[in-house]
């Protein structure tokens, strides 16, 4: 029983992750939420009994993508941009 | 209102579908849309592997000689998305690459200045 | 009458993108202050703003109707999946339809035809193989459009770039990160430990091609930020790198193509089912090319060559 309040509580997450990722104001704060969402992911599909998934989902989701993310910000200077907008 | 209860990954599923299209649709910064379509992409996974789960039974490790099948999962809608996870990764990476090559180009990833930047370069 | 030159030009405008002239605005008009990249919130260029307010009623005309628009299809979509959702079978119960003999099949008879316990890999490396093939092919394509889109060198580059680049590679080497080069230095051998037995163990245990690779790249990323390139250059630059990325799928085609040849039509092949059949080199060929695809991305987002 204890698992299925599990699974409810991960998808209210997944849900609360996915409304606010997109409607943080500052870029970063959306790929980190972003991050979250997909670990919450990865513990979900432990939970669904597929352990492959749920590695794949780790190491590649979570991972490699938040990092092409950071580096996308990092180009575009939006990651700076906070402290150009304080100077100005 | 039961079988919202019971059908919950499927409910859950739509929703963030439901999100990560209203994101995709209505953002107006690109990185944001990204964000919105990788939403998508897990709410797709996320029914697609609920459909394979059955309770009671155990991830597909087939232990030896116990090769009956009514005691494992079904291993084909974890197979399809273990695939699509790592496909949907390489999509949001060509997208970003994308998007830096905007940012280059137009200095800009708000959708309503590239608009106007693409217009006013294209009189 | 504009219609024709409006084609025209936009004929023109397309034959120029096509054949890679560049239909940049130039650079004085956009930037005026000379600054190649404006921070978001700065203000544009006096004569360049006059245009944009004679554009933004159209601009703002169109966006309202394409917002309600959005809104209008976003909400039929939800409410016809959510109908769908309302007569979907139960979640979970052993007599679904999705339960049918096809899963059966491959979890009775996986581990005689694949020689792999984890059916998830033995699906996804030995019956479904050559949808596999073509995933990888996905793969292999995702990072040679970013190359496409990303390699820096100098024919492409501003010479300002050039320069600001060898200025940001000096300052990295001189100033590398200590802390991060003292955890790295532990932490790397347990996830290339890690990742190589995920990798090999695709077959008995979760895990297999895709994640193994997939923390293969991630090491790789992380010796990358820890070290720089430079020293990475020593065992694994650009040529090593596409050697590995071909090889890999190369490999997968091979090994697959001699399995479908002989095995799917009754022929001996000699394949020892024992010790896992096929799925131990088509493992290893996969973890390649998805290890090649993360290093890729990540050297192509951070400095654009390899």
């Amino acid at each position: 029983m204890s698992v299925v309040i599990l699974e409810n509580i991960l998808l209210v997450g997944l849900i609360v992750c996915a409304i606010s990722a997109p409607l943080c104001r500052h870029l970063l704060l959306t790929v980190i939420v972003y991050m979250s969402f997909s670990l919450i992911m990865a513990v979900l599909w432990i939970l669904l009994e597929s352990p492959d998934l749920a590695i794949t989902e780790a190491a590649v989701g979570a991972a490699v993508t938040s990092i092409l993310f950071f580096l996308t910000l990092k180009k575009i200077h939006a990651l700076t941009c906070t402290e150009r907008n304080q100077h100005e | 209102m039961r079988a919202l209860l019971e059908n919950r990954f499927a409910v859950t599923a739509v929703i963030l579908f439901g999100i990560g299209l209203a994101n995709m649709l209505l953002q107006k910064n690109l990185i944001k849309k990204i964000v919105g379509f990788n939403i998508m992409d897990s709410a797709v996974f996320l029914l697609l592997a609920s459909r394979g789960f059955v309770e009671g039974r155990v991830a597909p490790i087939v232990a030896e000689g116990m090769a009956d099948a009514s005691l494992y999962i079904n291993p084909i809608p974890s197979g399809l998305v273990l695939t699509g996870i790592v496909v949907s990764v390489s999509i949001s990476a060509f997208s970003l690459a994308l998007v830096q090559r905007i940012y280059h180009a137009y200095g800009t990833i708000e959708l309503d200045e590239l608009v106007m930047r693409v217009k006013k370069e294209a009189d | 009458m504009n219609k024709p030159d409006e084609k025209k030009s936009r004929w023109t405008r397309f034959s120029a993108w096509v054949n890679g002239k560049s239909v940049i605005i130039p650079e004085e008009d956009l930037f005026p202050g000379g600054d190649l990249r404006p921070a978001p919130g700065k203000k544009c260029g006096r004569e360049f703003c006059r245009s944009a307010e004679r554009e933004g009623e159209r601009l703002y005309s169109f966006l309202s109707g394409y917002t309600f628009a959005a809104v209008v299809v976003g909400v039929i979509v939800i409410g016809i999946l959510m109908a769908t959702v309302m007569a979907l079978p139960r979640f979970g119960q052993p007599d679904n339809p999705t339960n049918n003999e096809v899963s059966q099949r491959y979890l009775e008879k996986g581990e005689e035809e694949t020689g792999a316990p984890n059916a998830v890999s033995g699906m996804i490396l030995n019956y479904r193989g050559f949808d596999t093939f073509g995933e990888s092919c996905v793969l292999f394509l995702a990072v040679s459009c970013v190359f496409m889109l990303l390699l820096r060198d100098e024919k492409n580059t501003h010479p300002k770039d050039l320069a600001q680049i060898a200025r940001e590679e000096a300052a990295d080497d001189s100033s590398r990160d200590v802390i991060l080069q003292q955890v790295s230095s532990m932490i790397i051998p347990f996830i290339f430990l890690f990742g190589i037995y995920t990798l090999l163990n695709g077959h008995l245990s979760p895990g297999g091609g895709f994640s193994g690779g997939s923390m293969l790249g991630g090491g790789l990323i992380l010796y990358v930020a820890a070290y720089g390139s430079r020293k990475i250059q020593r065992f694994f630059n650009g040529k090593v790198y596409n050697i590995a990325r071909v090889c890999g799928l190369m490999l997968y085609a091979i090994l697959f193509g001699y399995y479908i040849f002989t095995g799917a039509n009754g022929l001996p092949n000699h394949i020892p089912l024992s010790i896992g059949g096929l799925i131990l080199p088509i493992d290893v060929a996969v973890g390649l090319v998805v290890a090649c695809t993360m290093y890729g991305f990540y050297a192509m987002f951070t400095k654009g060559e390899l």
